[in-house]
C-alpha cells in the first residue's frame, strides 16, 4: 500500500487541545482498579465464589484486573508509536465505562445476595472509584483524527497467524470459564466482562486488523475455529451438564444454517421450518429400535440419515411447489401454516383418527443412543486420559454435521445458484428476463434447508432420546428466525453467534426464563431499528439495507476492488 | 435526408430470426397492442418508434414472454434444448468480433410466452428504466446473465466437482471478455450501483448479451444520454449487429433511430403506423403527424416527444 502515507496524518501537534491531567488520571484510575481487586471486595465469602480473602483475588477480581491491564497497556500505547494505529482514546472510553458499569453490578450483586451494601468491603469501594477514574479519565481525553486504518496495516503473515490462534484460545478458555459459572450473577457479570472488552478491542480498531487477517488467511481462521470447538469437550472434565447445553446449541445451530439458505440466501420467509427438523427426528424415531416405535422394519442409521433427509426435502418439495408462487408476507403465512399442520399431523396420527405412527401426544419414547462403526454414543470414553461423557460424543458428530450444513450453505453461496438467489432477492423479474430460473431455485433452497433440517433431526432424535409433538412449535420456528435476524442474515459467523446468543443465555439464566420472550422482543425491536443487518452484517446485506447510503457502497468497492487483486 | 450519415455496411440480411403475427395485448378495456406484425432477420437492426404509451414496451414484454399476448403469435428460430457448446475462438482472430458468437439458425418455431423460455431460445433485452442487479459487482451482474447457459447443480457446486470448477472458468472468463466488449473491462469488481449512468446502461447490454442471444431487444438505450455517450451506443449497437447479432430498438431519439436501423416500425396507439426503411418513415407525413399533432387534435397528443428532432427532418 503506498497510498497509506499519503492519507496519515501531518504530525501528532495537529491534535486537538490535551488535557494534561487525563494520562495521569487514567493510570490512577487502572492502578486503584488493581490494587482494589486484590483487597477483598465482599464480607460473606459465600457469594459470587468467594471475594472476601485478601490478597488472593477471587474470579471476578481477575477480571476487574484484566480489564485494568488492557486499560493500562492502551494508556502505555497512547504515548507511544503504535498510538497512531490504535484508536487508544475510544477503546479506553468503552473498557472506563464498562469497568465502572461492572462493578456497580458487582456492589449491587453482594448487596443483593447478602443483605444489603454494608458487605461490601473496602477493596470494592477502592476498585468502584478506580474503574470511575478511568472511564472519566478516559472521556476527558481527546479523540484521536486521522489514524490510520488497521486494515491496512502490513504485518508479517507468522503474526497474523498468530494472533487468530491467540483470539480462538481466549474464546475457548472463555467459553470454557463462563460456561462453568453456576450462579447468575457471575455468568451476567462474565457477560459484562466480554463485552467490555470486545467492545473495547473493536472500538481501538485491533479487530479490524484481526478480521482482514482473518480474511487473508481464510483457511487458518476457519481451521482455528473447528479446532476450538473440537477441543472444548476436552475443558468440560467429563461433566454433561454444560456439554448438553452446548450440544443441544450445535443443534439449534445447524438447524438455524440451513434455515440461513432458505431466509438468508434465497430471501424466503419460512415460519415453518421446524416442521423439517421434525419430521426427521420422527422418522429417526420410528426406524429406530426403541420400543415404542411403530414401523418394523430398522435399518442401520445411516440409512435411516438419508431416509430422514429425504423425507423431510420431499416435505419440503411438497410444500413449496404451490406455495412459493406466492411470496413475501403470504409465504410466511403458509408456512407457519405448514409448520402447525405438521405438530397437529404428529399429534393425531395416535391410532385414533388414523395410522399409529407416532403415539399421538406420547410422542416415541426410549429411542437408543446410536452405535456407529462399534462407536457407542451412550458410553463414557476416555480418549487421552480424559473422561468425555455421552453429550460429548454426540457433540462430535453434530459438529461434524454442523461443519457439512455450513460447506452446503457458503459452496451453494458462492455458485452459480447462489447469484441467482441473489438475483432473485434484487429483482426477480429481472432475473426472470435474464434466463434464471427462478421457481426452480427457490424450490431447490427450499428443498436443500430442508434436507439439512431433517438430517440434523435424525440426530436430534438419538441425541434426545425421545420425540414428542411439543417439540415443534411454531415458538422454535420463530427461535430460529430470530437468531438469523439477530446474527446476520446470509453470514456464517452471525447466525452461529445468534444461534449461540438464543440457545446459551435461556439455559444459563433460567430465572429469567418468564422474561424471555419479552427481552427477544425488545432486542430484536432494537436491533430491526438501529442495525437492521444483524451483529455480524454480510456486505451484501449491509448494502440492501442501507440503499441511499453512498459512503457505505464505496467502501464496500474499494474493498472489493482490493480483495480482486 | 440530412440526417442519415454514412454508416458501415450492414452485412447480408439472412434468415427471419423472430416473426411476430397479429400480436394483440388487452389489459381490461385497454388496448394496448393491437394486432402488430413484425419480423426481423438475421443481422438486421429494426426500429421501434412511437409517441409515449404507444405500447413500445408492451409489445417487447408480450416478445419476451412477460406478458402473454391476448391473440397473436411469436415465432422465434429457437435453438435446441441443449446449449450449444462454447466455440473456442480462434488464434488470429481478433478478440472483438468473437466475443459473441452465433450458431446456425434452425426453423421457426412457436415461443412459449415464459421469460426463460424465451431467453434459452435465444431472445434477450434490456429494461427502459435500469433493471441491474444494484448490489451486485458488473462482473456479478453479467455471471448471472450466464445461468441460462451454464448448468451445474447444487451437489456439483457443494463438491467443487469438476463440472462445476470447468463451468465457473468459464462464466468468469466470459463474463470478463464480454465486459471488455462493451468497454466495461476496466469496471469488472465496481458495484453496478455506483457505476455511472451511461455504464450501467452498456453493463445492461453486456447482461443480456451474456445469454448468448441471437436477437437482442434494446428498451431506450440512450435515454438519458449526452450527444457523445449516444454515439458511443451506437457505435457499441453496430458492433453487435456485426457479430452476426440482430437487434431491435426502441428509441425516442429521431437522429438515433435512423442512423442506426436498416427498417423503423412506427407504433401509434397501440398499431402500426408504417414500416418501412428510416427514409420512407421518416418523410411519412402520418408519423410526423403522431408526434407533433396535426393541429386539430393537439391536446390529444404527446408534445414533449422530442418534436425538435422531426421539425428538422420535416424542414430539411
Amino acid at each position: 500500500m503506498t497510498d497509506v502515507q499519503t492519507e496519515t496524518p501531518v504530525t501528532p501537534a495537529a491534535a486537538p487541545k490535551k488535557r494534561p491531567i487525563a494520562w495521569p488520571l487514567g493510570l490512577a484510575g487502572a492502578v486503584f482498579v488493581i490494587v482494589g481487586s486484590c483487597l477483598s471486595w465482599s464480607y460473606d465469602g459465600s457469594i459470587l465464589n468467594n471475594l472476601s480473602i485478601n490478597f488472593y483475588p477471587g474470579g471476578l477480581q481477575i477480571l476487574a484486573i484484566i480489564v485494568a491491564v488492557v486499560s493500562l497497556v492502551l494508556l502505555v500505547l497512547d504515548k507511544g508509536k503504535l498510538g497512531w494505529w490504535l484508536d487508544t482514546t475510544a477503546g479506553l472510553r468503552s473498557l472506563g465505562t464498562g469497568l465502572a458499569f461492572f462493578m456497580v453490578l458487582v456492589l449491587a450483586a453482594i448487596s443483593v445476595e447478602s443483605d444489603g451494601l454494608i458487605n461490601v468491603n473496602p477493596g470494592g469501594y477502592i476498585t468502584l472509584v478506580g474503574a470511575l477514574l478511568l472511564a472519566v479519565a478516559a472521556w476527558l481525553m481527546p479523540l484521536r483524527h486521522g489514524l490510520r486504518d488497521m486494515s491496512k496495516a502490513k504485518s508479517p503473515a507468522w503474526a497474523e497467524i498468530a494472533a487468530i490462534a491467540l483470539l480462538m484460545a481466549a474464546l475457548l478458555f472463555t467459553a470454557a470459564y463462563a460456561l462453568g459459572l453456576d450462579d447468575a450473577w457471575l455468568f451476567i457479570l462474565c457477560l459484562v466482562f466480554i463485552a467490555t472488552i470486545a467492545v473495547g478491542l473493536f472500538r481501538t480498531g485491533a479487530m479490524s486488523w484481526v478480521s482482514h487477517a482473518g480474511q487473508r488467511h481464510r483457511k487458518v481462521l476457519t481451521l482455528a475455529s473447528f479446532a476450538v470447538a473440537f477441543l472444548f469437550p476436552f475443558t468440560q472434565d467429563g461433566s454433561d451438564a454444560n456439554m448438553s447445553i452446548a450440544t443441544s446449541v450445535l443443534v439449534f445451530a445447524a438447524t438455524a444454517m440451513g434455515l440461513n439458505i432458505v431466509v438468508g440466501l434465497a430471501g424466503l420467509l419460512d415460519l415453518g421450518y421446524i416442521a423439517f427438523l421434525g419430521s426427521g427426528a420422527y422418522v429417526a424415531a420410528t426406524l429406530s429400535q426403541s420400543a415404542f416405535a411403530t414401523i418394523g422394519w430398522k435399518p442401520p442409521f445411516l440409512v435411516v440419515v438419508l431416509v430422514g433427509a429425504c423425507v423431510a426435502a420431499l416435505l419440503g418439495l411438497v410444500i413449496g411447489s404451490p406455495t412459493l408462487r406466492v411470496s413475501g408476507d403470504y409465504l410466511a403465512i403458509v408456512t407457519l401454516g405448514f409448520g402447525e399442520i405438521f405438530r397437529f399431523a404428529m399429534f393425531n396420527l395416535d391410532g385414533n383418527n388414523g395410522p399409529n405412527l407416532t403415539n399421538g401426544p406420547n410422542g416415541i419414547p426410549g429411542i437408543p443412543d446410536l452405535e456407529l462403526f462399534g462407536f457407542n454414543f451412550g458410553a463414557v470414553h476416555h480418549p487421552f486420559g480424559i473422561e468425555l461423557g455421552r453429550f460429548s460424543n454426540y457433540y462430535f458428530l453434530l459438529l461434524v454435521l454442523t461443519g457439512g450444513v455450513i460447506l452446503v450453505f457458503s459452496r451453494l453461496n458462492s455458485s452459480r445458484i447462489g447469484r441467482g438467489w441473489v438475483a432473485i432477492r434484487e429483482d426477480e423479474k429481472a432475473a426472470e428476463a435474464m434466463g434464471v430460473n427462478v421457481f426452480g431455485l427457490k424450490l431447490l433452497a427450499f428443498a436443500v434447508g430442508a434436507f439439512l433440517a431433517g438430517l440434523a433431526g435424525t440426530i436430534k432424535a438419538h441425541q434426545d432420546g425421545a420425540v414428542s409433538p411439543d417439540q415443534y412449535m411454531f415458538l422454535e420456528s420463530a427461535f430460529l428466525l430470530a437468531a438469523i435476524v439477530l446474527g446476520g442474515m446470509g453470514t456464517i459467523a452471525g447466525v452461529l453467534l445468534g444461534a449461540t446468543i438464543l440457545k446459551l443465555l435461556p439455559e444459563k439464566l433460567r430465572f429469567f426464563s418468564e422474561y424471555r420472550l419479552l427481552l427477544f422482543g425488545i432486542t430484536l425491536v432494537l436491533m430491526m431499528r438501529f442495525r437492521p443487518e444483524g451483529l455480524v452484517a454480510s456486505r451484501r446485506r449491509q448494502l440492501e439495507f442501507h440503499e441511499e447510503d453512498e459512503k457505505l457502497a464505496d467502501e464496500v468497492e474499494h474493498q472489493l476492488v482490493e480483495e480482486a487483486k | 435526408m440530412t440526417v442519415t450519415e454514412p454508416r458501415p455496411a450492414a452485412p447480408a440480411v439472412g434468415g427471419t430470426v423472430l416473426e411476430a403475427s397479429g400480436v394483440t395485448m388487452r389489459f381490461g378495456g385497454l388496448l394496448a397492442v393491437s394486432n402488430v406484425n413484425l419480423t426481423v432477420r438475421e443481422g438486421e437492426i429494426v426500429g421501434l418508434i412511437g409517441p409515449n404509451g404507444a405500447g413500445k414496451t408492451t409489445f417487447f414484454n408480450c416478445l419476451t414472454g412477460l406478458y402473454k399476448p391476448t391473440s397473436g403469435q411469436v415465432r422465434f428460430a429457437g435453438v435446441p434444448r441443449k446449449a450449444p457448446k462454447p466455440v473456442r475462438p480462434k488464434k488470429g482472430q481478433p478478440a472483438a468480433p468473437a466475443a459473441v458468437q452465433v450458431p446456425e439458425l434452425p426453423k421457426l418455431s412457436p415461443l412459449p410466452p415464459k421469460p426463460r423460455a424465451v431467453v434459452r431460445a435465444g431472445m434477450a433485452r434490456t429494461f427502459q428504466n435500469i433493471r441491474l442487479f444494484a448490489n451486485m459487482t458488473a462482473l456479478e451482474n453479467v455471471m448471472v446473465g450466464r445461468y441460462s447457459r451454464t448448468s451445474a447443480g447444487a451437489l456439483t457446486s457443494v463438491l467443487h466437482g469438476p463440472k462445476f470448477r470447468r463451468e465457473e472458468a468459464a462464466t468468469r472468463a466470459r463474463a470478463q471478455e464480454l465486459l471488455d466488449f462493451v468497454g466495461l473491462g476496466r469496471s469488472t469488481e465496481h458495484l453496478a450501483r455506483n457505476m455511472p449512468y451511461g455504464d450501467q446502461r452498456r453493463l445492461e447490454i453486456a447482461r443480456a448479451l451474456a445469454t448468448d442471444p441471437k436477437l437482442i431487444l434494446l428498451d431506450e438505450p440512450t435515454a438519458g444520454m449526452n450527444p457523445q455517450e449516444t454515439k458511443q451506443a451506437m457505435d457499441l449497437i453496430f458492433k453487435i449487429r456485426d457479430s452476426g447479432l440482430s437487434v431491435v430498438v426502441i428509441e425516442h431519439d429521431m437522429r438515433f433511430i435512423f442512423n442506426l436501423c436498416d427498417r423503423v416500425l412506427c407504433l401509434v396507439r397501440g398499431e402500426t403506423l408504417v414500416e418501412g426503411t428510416p427514409g420512407e418513415v421518416q418523410s411519412d407525413p402520418r408519423v410526423i403527424e403522431a408526434y407533433i399533432g396535426s393541429g386539430e387534435d393537439d391536446d390529444e397528443d404527446d408534445e414533449d416527444d422530442r418534436p425538435q428532432d422531426i421539425t428538422e427532418e420535416g424542414t430539411s
